[in-house]
């Protein structure tokens, strides 16, 4: 099989060429046949014999579509040049081969499912970059900044490198600064027997500590009883899920449920963030053993719908002038959260003005699946290559793009400020913050 | 539970606080606590604006604080919390300060007679443990502490620590090991990519962690010494109750959980999963929560899985106080159960707290929730009245009474009732 011809600028990523130059093919052969035999079995089987090589999964993929049609993006050729090869050649290949999977598989692949969708016999194509991704991280061939990440998840259970004192600090900050809005708002932190707990990703605590004071205030409003850990446990990100690392996956994942479980609560609410919730919901629980969660985990999505739908949150004044909306693909097309994402954005937008395509087929944010963790040496490959979605954001004249989602939330500003759109790019409780009544006994009092 | 023969086991009943008329008193009253003798309840309070207290039975604090946090009692029934003044922390304890003041202080441990109190402590970004107001004098400036661990006797404090700075997207310098285990304030000799699940023994001689050297190399670590045997995956270890030599770990070997004690396994049958072994008292039994297959979960014992499986999860087992019997709580289709060597005990709840044996086995007592009230269960069914808040029931060390603190329509009880009687 030939290799297709793949024109890129030279991308430099300090880990992936150190591993390239101390990789055996030994080695490679080893854990290519490991994972095959041992953590694989009929269903890649079933796909790789499935596929008849069409190319329909092409028109489904934005990096084919945003980059001329180049088909050396498509996502046929994503599994051709990598996993096809693998198997071809029972594990025999070098490690500029592995390389390359890695560029593929972690860098130019979203994992977002759009292309089974359209695929004649729903081959799931991203099953198959992952187990490309899997192999990788077996071998270290992982991009530098994802596998940083990585670490910091390892090392800390956190996305961040958060040190439990700052996480607890920034929670008590956020609580004071919530109390501007709502002077009787609490952040009750370790409340064993709470209705909810309240988990996040390690970038609020970082970078967006304002969205921890929007939720502090939110529940006030809502009446709910909750609580937010303040042990490791609180983040429920995942990277490890993306870069391979399963291992680690998992043990981050636990550590969610079980802080659920230790504080007894009924649910999980997840801030927006639409691979945590694919971490929380599916590919954490299958690899622990579990169906599903133990503990019901709700997004934020569900949870705002929710809310808003019951009358719990009312909303006061709508945001004026037209606002779209990015679909964060694990929460949509793998979740079906679509219409409810729709009611709430009809719920506090004046002008709502919808994608095209939208809900299941709406196109991914491309930074999602881990490919915006791969940092600053892909970035100008990915926003280059969101260039469809760029077009579609422009098309609804929209001043605002909400995100529900932390990976969209950046990606879509780097759209924004890549393609020169002049959109602001918010999450939803940033809008209804704005949007919703807070009842006169809950205002602050008049000096 | 220390000094529990001394608590007062002959009153039946008594009132002890309205912590109802504290919503009236104060402008904030947060989740209340129980002392371990049931004797004291108490609320962090808030009094005005940037003024917090600690209502404590009839009365408060004597000395407001700007905020308080974590308030626990000690075993031996001290309240203790973090408090800030000046915006500087530090510990209180009934209501006394520590003289040194902390950018940072959290997650308190207690010795097994509450004489001991520790830390973690953060002062000019240089983190320690701090054991009743004595910082480790640690060679090592620690840049970050994940977790700590004190013995029973308060004599030996261990903590997972970061020894080494680390520079953003340095992943040689992780690679090669920014972690280690801290003994008494001295760090292990050598550092690793990532240290898990580090216990003490109970007679304080013996420290194990996991560690993981890349992605899929975990093994054990014992004072230092690592087990021969590296495996895929590993969960956290724990000792054997009589010999602190003994420890035993789920590994993870080609895709299936065994139980392993010292780098050997010794469950011969693997699991989807595998975790919270756990000993009997005498330690001549071990159970495990296990999924013989996907999502069926269920306790093993000495490596034989019950035959009744649960399709949610089952959390860790209990052993009676005479090792025959396990009780667990499963979650099945959404309702929580008590499992008792396979059996389920009762009807199925909204929550239940872990099981408490009755002296024989016979007996097992729990803190259930339904439909937004607490009770107690006896085998399962709820017997007495329902609860606003409710605390696990406590075995008198003779075996004859039970202790069940309370709030009822506003106010704290403690009540002691025969166990034939409940």
């Amino acid at each position: 099989m030939k290799p297709t011809i793949a024109i890129r600028e030279p991308v430099v990523d300090d880990l992936m060429d150190q591993t390239e130059k101390i990789l055996t093919e030994e080695q490679i052969e080893k854990v290519i046949n490991e994972v095959i035999d041992q953590e694989t079995g009929v269903r890649l089987q079933t796909y790789v014999n499935t596929c008849i090589h069409c190319g329909l999964c092409s028109e489904a993929c934005h990096w084919f579509l945003s980059n001329d049609r180049d088909v050396s993006f498509a996502p046929v050729t994503k599994v051709k040049d990598t996993i096809w090869v693998m198997l071809e050649k029972k594990g025999k290949v070098d490690a500029a081969f592995i390389k390359r999977c890695s560029q593929i598989a972690h860098t130019e692949c979203n994992v977002c499912r759009r292309c089974g969708m359209y695929c004649p016999f729903g081959i799931d194509i991203a099953y198959m970059m992952l187990v490309v991704r899997r192999i990788c991280a077996k071998l270290e061939m992982v991009p530098l900044y994802l596998q940083d990440t990585v670490n910091s998840h390892a090392a800390t259970m956190n996305q961040m490198w958060v040190k439990p004192d700052e996480w607890i600090d920034t929670l008590q900050w956020q609580e004071e600064e919530a109390q501007g809005y709502v002077p009787s708002a609490r952040l009750p932190l370790e409340k064993e027997g709470a209705e909810i707990m309240y988990s996040v990703i390690g970038p609020e605590p970082k970078f967006l500590a304002q969205l921890l004071g929007n939720i502090t205030v939110i529940m006030k409003v809502a009446g709910l009883d909750w609580t937010m850990p303040a042990t490791a446990g609180w983040d429920n990100s995942n990277m490890a899920m993306y870069s391979g690392d399963f291992e680690v996956m998992a043990r981050v994942e636990r550590l969610h449920h079980e802080t659920a479980q230790r504080l007894k609560v009924k649910k999980i609410v997840m801030g927006e963030c639409g691979h945590a919730f694919r971490g929380g919901e599916y590919d954490g629980p299958t690899w622990l053993g579990w169906m599903s969660p133990p503990i019901p985990i709700v997004h934020a999505v569900a949870f705002y719908y929710d809310l808003i739908k019951s009358g719990r949150i009312k909303i006061a004044k709508k945001v004026e002038g037209p606002v779209t909306v990015q679909y964060p693909c694990n929460i949509i097309r793998n979740a079906g959260l679509g219409s409810k994402l729709q009611y709430i954005m009809n719920a506090v937008c004046e002008d709502f003005v919808d994608l095209i395509p939208n809900d299941r087929h709406a196109y991914c944010c491309n930074a999602g699946g881990d490919t915006i963790n791969c940092g600053p040496p892909w970035k100008k490959i990915r926003v280059q290559s969101a260039k469809i979605q760029s077009e579609n954001f422009k098309r609804t004249g929209a001043h605002t793009i909400v995100t529900p989602c932390h990976n969209c939330h950046s990606g879509v500003e780097d759209i924004v400020d890549g393609y020169k759109l002049g959109m602001h790019v918010k999450f939803f409780s940033e809008l209804l913050i704005e949007a919703m009544e807070i009842p006169e006994h809950l205002k602050p009092k008049e000096e | 539970m220390f000094n529990i023969e001394n608590w007062d086991w002959e009153s039946k009943e008594k009132m002890l606080a309205e912590p109802a008329k504290w919503k009236d008193q104060f402008e904030d009253v947060w989740e209340p606590y129980i002392s371990p003798d049931g004797e004291k309840i108490a609320s962090i309070v808030k009094i005005g604006e940037g003024e917090f207290n600690i209502a404590i039975n009839e009365g408060t604090w004597e000395e407001p604080f700007e905020k308080i946090w974590y308030s626990r009692f000690s075993p031996d029934g001290r309240l203790t919390a973090f408090i800030t003044k000046d915006m500087e922390w530090t510990m209180a304890v009934d209501g006394k300060t520590w003289e040194q003041m902390y950018e940072y202080i959290w997650d308190t441990k207690f010795s097994a007679d509450g004489k001991i109190i520790a830390a973690t402590t953060k002062v000019d970004s240089v983190y320690s443990i701090t054991i009743n107001e004595k910082t480790w004098e640690c060679p090592t400036k620690l840049q970050s502490i994940a977790s700590h661990v004190i013995s029973p006797d308060g004599k030996t404090s261990v903590a997972i620590a970061q020894t080494v700075p680390l520079a953003e997207g340095d992943v040689n310098a992780f690679t090669k090991g920014a972690w280690s285990v801290i003994v008494n304030g001295k760090p292990w000799n050598d550092n690793y990519a990532d240290i898990y699940g580090l216990a003490i023994s109970d007679d304080g001689k013996n420290v194990v962690a996991e560690y993981r050297n890349s992605i899929c190399e975990y093994g054990i670590l014992v004072n230092e010494k690592p087990w021969n045997e590296k495996f895929g995956c590993t969960w956290e270890p724990v000792f054997h109750p009589k010999n602190s030599d003994e420890i035993t770990a789920p590994v993870r070997q080609a895709g299936q959980w065994f139980l392993a004690t010292n780098g050997r396994i010794v469950w011969d049958k693997g699991f989807i999963n595998l975790m919270h072994q756990t000993y009997s008292p005498d330690g001549n039994n071990i159970a495990a929560a296990v999924a013989p297959s996907f999502a069926k979960w269920t306790i093993a014992v000495n490596g034989q899985p019950w035959s009744k499986t649960f399709n949610e999860c089952i959390l860790k087992p209990y052993f009676s106080p005479d090792g025959r019997k396990v009780a667990a709580i499963a979650k099945d289709s959404g309702k929580w159960l008590l499992v008792v060597d396979g059996t389920v005990l009762g009807e199925g709840y909204d929550n239940i707290w872990p099981p408490v044996f009755g002296p024989n086995g016979d007996m097992v007592i729990c803190k259930v929730e339904k439909n937004g009230k607490y009770a107690i269960a006896v085998n399962g069914k709820i017997r007495g009245n329902d609860y606003e808040a409710l605390w696990n029931p406590v075995v008198s060390p003779d075996g004859t009474k039970v202790m069940i603190c309370g709030v009822e329509d506003g106010k704290y009880y403690r009540k002691v009732v025969l166990l034939s009687d409940i």
